[in-house]
């Protein structure tokens, strides 16, 4: 996700944890620096409200690291919940009245047609940003509730679409057909078939009718091949895909047992009323004959076809309406040691949890903004119309200074150690002191004690001596917070690797190729930076060291009572990276 | 903010039965807590038209909601921590749950309703995420404010935790 500068992101390392090291390998990991730029990155940083951590294991957790439960479904739209009985019949969509526009996804209204101003039927659906409605392929509605119900019925153009028994109906009456006149043919073989012509239908049997006659052809086949099987499903639900599954399943296994004892073995579907379906190249010549007449303006978009239901459509005359996609409500759990980490109430107009263990009440908060000027410069005076710091034009090559802010959920006070690679990884080399990497941090103590406690505390009249650029000295602080100085020298983004410095740390290998093709085409190098690479992000490991009292559950272990102020020393170490802004072209 | 323009103005025609007789005028905009509207953003009630009238409908914004700058909202109700980013256009009669993070640049379509803990962007605006559980909690830790600058301060907002921005702006 796309965040304004400045930002700081979260590096969860459960990737490099769950991998099997050699020793050797791991003194290198523990030496290597975490490279923004890697593309491995991507996946393990994280904004900090995005991250739970795990009591037990004392580690953060990222969405890579826990696992997932759905306490329910419901829909975005209409905030119904779904039962789970109902999502496994009818699928994952709503199916009260709320639909998607199928050219724009964004959801639609009930209109009514009715001129009169009474809001009498019919009714369209109809979307209010790009005003598709369902008037474009002749779909109206008699009642303004039941939207799904009455769309199942309906097809494209007004046509009604028959019910699962009437297409069970059909089906047995053509095959009778088709067996009649194959009897026929039979004693006449010279007549040609013109008969058959005549029942076929006009126009191709539907995506629908090709499944039901599909899943009922299967399932005579398992009625016939499995006879003597004990798991013979004869009244399964065949709309369900677990049923469906199952019988893949099933399929599966009386092909092992056919090697055995040979019974007549599943067949596959020979014609259109068991399911098969050919293509016929006719319809290509059709489809293009269309377009040549039409134009593209008709045709589907890539996203706009697989958003539907049946993604084979070509045309805009084929759209439907898409009902709305449900959501889910899900709690999380440590994947190593299976705790619940969050739990939201099932109630799905709440937003609250019964259970939530965040990271940013276990681990500092980081944060940086420029340094305004006024600091740097105090012959400036310290005006509330500065211009606002140009985050996003970082000039290269002079010492800018930055305010890195730690602020402190826990209850102990900790003991910081910063370390950052001395340039930043990636072309653009930048240069970075933290110009006082080791610090404490005041505990978090309750809000009141910090109002009382500031007008006497000697702490923020001593800060008169500090609020300077200085190597070694913090720059302010706080009941729970320090801030330090940062300085960056921006690098330049003309000095890629091969004119000067060396090749970056993280240098992705793909670009060095692109970049010697590049080189054997012509000298001009230097815009060769790929995208963002003028983002100064600088990687920050942290290291917070304090002494915490024993957890609970330890403590109940142990023969508690008489160590009950036991301390036990901890230590978290995790790497950042904080975002500091574009370095503007020169 | 400077230059915010709340259609105050545009209440609700309806009349509004009152106890002392006197044509009360009922409240158009109403806002709650710690919410920040920046500069030139626009929030006007959304109407409806109904035998040939226009009819303009109350708007809601809960608790610790930003908009971002030259915005403009029609919405019927906003609930708390809302994040909305700048140039966002937020249509009519549309609802916006708790926790809900409007990337920039969004335009969400009229009656939309978005679910709590989404995050939608695009035009037409759909949801692309899901905040994360951290979103709207202070976290005990954030006291103290960095100390620095005044009420031009770059606007940030963190974690959807407005109260600090709102403590330097006040
Ligand atoms: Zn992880
Ligand atoms: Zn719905
Ligand atoms: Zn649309
Ligand atoms: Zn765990």
């Amino acid at each position: 996700m796309a965040q304004p500068f400045p930002y700081t992101y979260y590096a969860c390392d459960c990737y490099d944890n769950n991998k099997p090291q050699t020793v050797a390998e791991a003194a290198a990991e523990e030496e290597r620096d975490l490279d923004p730029r890697h593309p491995r990155s991507n996946y393990s940083l994280y904004p900090l409200e995005h991250l739970l951590y795990c009591e037990d294991c004392q580690q953060i957790r990222c969405s890579r690291c826990v696992t997932e439960e759905t306490l329910n479904w419901y829909c975005p739209s209409c905030l119904f919940e779904v039962p789970s009985s109902v999502v496994k019949s009818d699928g994952n969509r709503c199916t009260r009245n709320c639909f998607n526009c199928p050219v724009c996804t964004s959801p639609m209204t009930t209109n009514s047609l009715d001129t009169s101003g009474d809001n009498a039927a019919p009714y369209t659906l109809a979307c209010p940003y790009c005003k598709w409605s369902t008037v474009e392929i002749d779909i109206e509605f008699e009642k303004m509730n039941g939207i799904s119900g009455q769309l199942a019925k309906i097809a494209n153009g007004g046509r009604q679409i028959p019910t699962q028994k009437e297409r069970d109906k059909e089906r047995e009456r053509r095959k009778e057909l088709e067996a009649r006149f194959r009897d026929r043919s039979a004693l006449s073989p010279s007549e040609d078939s013109p008969t058959m012509d005549t029942w076929r239908e006009d126009h191709a049997p539907s995506r629908d009718d090709l499944f039901s006659n599909l899943s009922a052809f299967y399932k005579t086949q398992i009625e016939t091949t499995t006879a003597s099987n004990p798991f013979s499903h004869s009244d399964i639900n065949f709309s369900s895909p677990s049923a469906y599954s199952r019988i893949m399943n099933m399929y599966q296994s009386t092909n092992k047992r056919n090697k055995r004892d040979k019974p007549s073995p599943v067949r596959e579907a020979a014609s259109t009323l068991e399911g098969l379906s050919i293509h016929d190249p006719s319809t290509d010549v059709a489809a293009i004959e269309r377009i040549k007449t039409e134009g593209w303006a008709t045709t589907l978009s890539p996203s706009q076809r697989h958003a539907q239901t049946n993604p084979n459509i070509r045309f805009d005359t084929e759209l439907r309406p898409l009902a709305t996609l449900l959501c889910t409500k899900r709690s999380k759990r440590c994947r190593s040691c299976r705790h619940i980490l969050s739990k939201p109430e099932s109630k799905i107009t709440s937003t609250r949890y019964k259970i939530k263990v965040l990271a940013l009440e276990h681990i500092p908060r980081l944060s940086i903004r420029a340094l305004p000027s006024y600091f740097t410069n105090p012959t400036q005076p310290p005006t509330p119309a500065a211009p606002h710091t140009p985050y996003n034009a970082l000039k290269s090559g002079i010492p800018t200074h930055f305010l890195l802010h730690l602020s402190n959920p826990l209850f102990d006070p900790i003991r910081v150690t910063l370390a950052t690679p001395s340039t930043t990884p990636g072309k653009v080399q930048s240069r970075i002191t933290i110009l006082c990497p080791k610090f404490e941090v005041g505990a978090n103590t309750d809000v009141w004690d910090d109002a009382l406690a500031s007008s006497l505390s000697p702490i923020k009249h001593a800060s008169q001596d500090l609020n300077q650029i200085e190597a070694g000295k913090i720059w302010d602080r706080g009941r729970n917070w320090t801030s330090v100085i940062v300085e960056v020298i921006p690098g330049f983004l003309d000095n890629v690797p091969g004119s000067g410095l060396g090749p970056g740390l993280g240098e992705k290998f793909a670009l060095d190729e692109k970049k010697k093709k590049a080189k054997q085409e012509g000298e001009d190098t230097d815009d060769e930076l790929d995208e963002d690479e003028d983002v100064l992000e600088i990687p920050i490991f942290v290291r917070i060291e304090f002494e915490a009292d024993v957890n609970a559950e330890e403590r109940s272990l142990g023969d508690s009572r008489g160590n009950k102020n036991e301390r036990e020393k901890r230590e978290e170490a995790f790497w950042t990276v904080v975002g500091v802004g574009r370095i503007a072209a020169v | 903010m400077a230059d915010v323009v709340l259609r105050g103005d545009l209440h609700s025609t309806r009349p509004v039965p009152s106890s002392s007789g006197k044509e009360v005028t009922p409240t158009s905009i109403s806002i709650g807590r710690c919410t920040v509207i920046s500069a030139g953003s626009v929030i006007k009630p959304p109407c409806r038209m109904s035998r040939g009238q226009t009819h303009y409908y109350p708007i809601k914004i809960g608790d610790n909601v930003f908009v971002g700058p030259q915005c403009t909202i029609s919405a019927i109700s906003i609930s708390s921590h809302v994040y909305i980013g700048a140039n966002v256009t937020i249509q009519q009669f549309v609802i916006i749950k708790e926790n809900v993070k409007v990337l920039p640049n969004t335009v969400i379509p009229a009656n939309m309703v978005i679910a709590s803990g989404s995050v939608v962007g695009g035009q037409p605006a759909r949801v692309v995420g899901e905040v994360g559980e951290g979103w709207g909690v202070s976290g005990g830790g954030a006291g103290g404010g960095l100390g620095v600058g005044g009420g031009s301060e770059e606007k940030w907002v963190e974690g959807g935790d407005l109260r600090e921005l709102v403590r330097s702006i006040k």
